[in-house]
């Protein structure tokens, strides 16, 4: 008897194996490029808008926790449907996952994604008639009637909008100036946080030397990159995560967004007159969220529905309690106002949505650039 | 051995057919399991480093090596030798920690052993991401650990977080099980009389630990060395939650190039750099850990 027949390894040699598993590893590559290809933007016009009618679950796709549960919940017992829920963690993954091909029925983009989901036709349009809520952010004179990243508002519908200012500790710092040079703050050296995220932290460094916030010119980003880089002596980190910073008391001084310095404010801390937030004098990005409704959605019914839903002042009140973001929802700003009372630089006005200071989309070759610059500072 | 007689090969033949297609079977999933998921992705990266971006920010497929020339960088070398400062740091502190923890439980846990193992690995099931965020709470310069240390009149509170210091801390808390565990199968296996005898021929506990225990469970310390090393050279996420202004690694470049940075192309081409690099020192050192073997 052979005695190591058992153990012997079987025909096709290794060799064999290795080149079978190769092809098949290369045949399994190129469905995999579908992803991988030139997709040009089509000028076709947008899907059309669906009916708001109840067909189906809800496929909902959006950041986690960006929502009041109440409020989900309402909405599954009101039409006794399900909320299926999955949630991404950046603007990329989100389109990353919506490029490939998954199918959800409502997701909750960035403005200037918003621009580049309509622009390849990722995106339906969205019927404002069917809504019994559109009043409430599509009133006469309403910003949003014509929003830049979405002209006439046609395949989407404002979520949040939010600003970005410096939040700062009162007890350790008083010589805030209402100027971004307070990054540079000599009394929180070591304690300085600068968002990391290259839009906002380039977007400062612009305003504070007066260019656009989106420049991609070189000379420019020369002297953003040298600006920058004179931070870091007072700086203690690069993070996003501003509230937890600031609760730890690592953060004297932080680049901020002013929801989250409302909610570290209004829900965190026990003395709220420890803290200060402010809107410096050369100007603040500005930012919105929307919803849109995908192409490939498979109840955009049930998504207008929900849509519809979020308007109605109540939710909006709801979500905006629970977010600390203002919700552009009329009735629902006074409840807005009412938490941001002592901390009026959170609030975002009309004026504040028409200025010039919103991150728009840029070419490949710009926001190359832009983060050639951005990994030098970081990098250095 | 006897040659097998005809009859015997007669019975034995299909049965070792038999057995031959079952290990097939056997092989054939994870064979496809790893083509599928690792090997065609790996096509994919290196096949994307000589690619580009369209202008409407897709990556695509080309053959150009702008890609791989954008990596003779000062910048860039001066990440990656961050980060294996970094990775090595992590290697020897774990090595410190591990070996007289997976040395105490194998030669004393007697009838605690898996109970002790246990309790080391089940903490790694919580997500790598939710221990981070963990450290951050308790290290945080208002946090559990410094207010302890106020409360007790210890220190005015020690800056933790956001130093290279925090970030090898988390590396090394990420990463250590790995080493653990393999030092702790080869010291198991480890006969003990082997120790004894050393003890007798060397005369003391430290030499017969360092020429007798230590080369006995090597193979055990080089798959552990390499088990740590490997990701924490190229973590992000102790860097991104525990690091400050100056301790950015080559992880977060790469994962910057395919996120913010949309350059999916050159996140590739630093990829296939990084593995070129890095097989390299694993080709020398087990090249140089297969000699001393031999030498031994």
């Amino acid at each position: 008897m052979i005695p190591s027949a058992g153990l012997e390894l079987p025909r096709p040699s290794r060799r064999g194996l290795l080149t079978g598993g190769l092809a098949l590893g290369a045949s399994l590559t190129l469905p995999g490029c579908a992803y991988i290809r030139d997709d040009a933007s089509t000028d076709a016009p947008l899907p059309e808008s669906a009916k708001a009618e109840i067909d189906g679950d809800l496929v909902y796709f959006n950041w986690a926790d960006y929502l009041a549960p109440t409020v989900v919940k309402g909405f599954q017992e009101e039409y006794g449907v399900k909320v299926i829920e999955s949630n991404y963690d950046s603007m990329e993954g989100m389109y990353a996952k919506l490029a490939a091909g998954n199918e959800y029925d409502i997701v909750f983009p960035i403005a200037k994604w918003v621009v580049k989901l309509k622009r390849e036709g990722k995106i339906r349009a969205i019927d404002p008639a069917q809504l019994g809520n559109a009043e409430q952010v599509f009133y006469s004179g309403s910003y949003f009637n014509d929003p830049w990243y979405d002209e006439g508002s046609a395949a989407s519908v404002p979520f949040t909008v939010y600003k970005t200012g410096i939040g700062w500790r009162t007890d350790k710092v008083s010589s805030m100036t209402g100027s971004w040079r307070d990054l540079w703050n000599d009394e929180a050296r070591g304690h300085v946080f600068t968002l990391d995220d290259q839009d906002e932290a380039l977007g400062m460094a612009a305003l504070l030397l007066g260019y656009d916030v989106n420049t991609a010119d070189s000379s420019e980003l020369s002297d953003i990159k040298d600006l920058l880089i004179s931070q870091k002596e007072y700086l203690r980190a690069y993070s996003s995560d501003d509230v937890n910073n600031m609760v730890g008391g690592d953060a004297w001084v932080h680049h901020m967004w002013s929801g989250d310095y409302l909610y570290l404010r209004n829900w965190l801390v026990d003395d709220p007159t420890m803290y200060d937030f402010e809107a410096p004098s050369e100007g603040c990005p500005i930012n919105s969220d929307a919803y849109v409704i995908p192409t490939n959605a498979r109840h955009p019914g049930t998504a207008m529905v929900f849509i519809d839903y979020l308007l109605r002042p109540e939710n909006a009140i709801k979500n905006t309690k629970y977010l600390s973001y203002p919700f552009p929802v009329k009735d629902a700003l006074p409840a807005f106002a009412e938490l941001a009372k002592d901390a009026p630089a959170c609030n975002v006005e009309i004026s504040d949505l028409e200025n010039e200071n919103v991150f728009r989309l840029l070419g490949t070759d710009e926001v190359q650039r832009r983060a050639a610059v951005w990994t030098e500072v970081k990098a250095s | 051995m006897a040659a097998p007689t005809a009859e015997a090969t007669r019975r034995t033949a299909p049965r070792s057919a038999q057995r031959t297609r079952l290990w097939a079977l056997l092989l054939a999933l994870p064979t496809a399991w790893m083509m599928t998921f690792f090997v065609s992705s790996m096509v994919i990266v290196v096949l994307l480093s000589f690619g580009r971006t369209t202008n409407d920010g897709f990556p695509a497929f080309a053959l150009r090596t702008d890609n791989y020339e954008a990596l003779w960088n000062d910048v860039y070398l001066e990440l990656f030798l961050r980060s294996l400062g970094y990775a090595l740091a992590t290697v020897a502190i774990s090595l410190l920690i591990a070996y007289p923890v997976a040395y105490v439980i194998a030669l004393h846990g007697g009838r605690y052993k898996n109970a002790l193992i246990a309790a080391i690995v089940v903490p790694f099931f919580a997500s790598y991401l939710i221990r981070m965020y963990a450290w951050k709470a308790l290290l945080s310069d208002d946090g559990l650990v410094n207010s302890a240390l106020r409360n007790l009149g210890l220190s005015d509170g020690i800056t933790f977080l956001n130093t290279s210091y925090a970030v090898v801390g988390g590396l090394v808390y990420g990463f250590v099980v790995f080493m653990i565990l393999p030092i702790y199968a080869s010291l198991e296996r480890l006969d003990t009389s082997l120790i004894e005898a050393g003890k007798d021929l060397y005369h003391g506990p430290v030499r017969t630990f360092f020429f007798v225990t230590v080369p006995a469970t090597r193979a055990g310390l080089y798959g552990g060395i390499l088990l740590v090393f490997l990701p924490a050279l190229g973590d992000f996420v102790s860097a991104q939650l525990l690091g400050g202004a100056g301790t950015f690694m080559v992880g977060n470049l790469v994962q910057q190039q395919f996120m913010e940075g949309q350059n999916w192309p050159l996140g590739s081409a630093l990829t296939v750099g990084m593995m070129t690099a890095l097989t390299v020192l694993m080709v020398a050192y087990l090249r140089a850990t297969s000699t001393q073997a031999r030498e031994l």
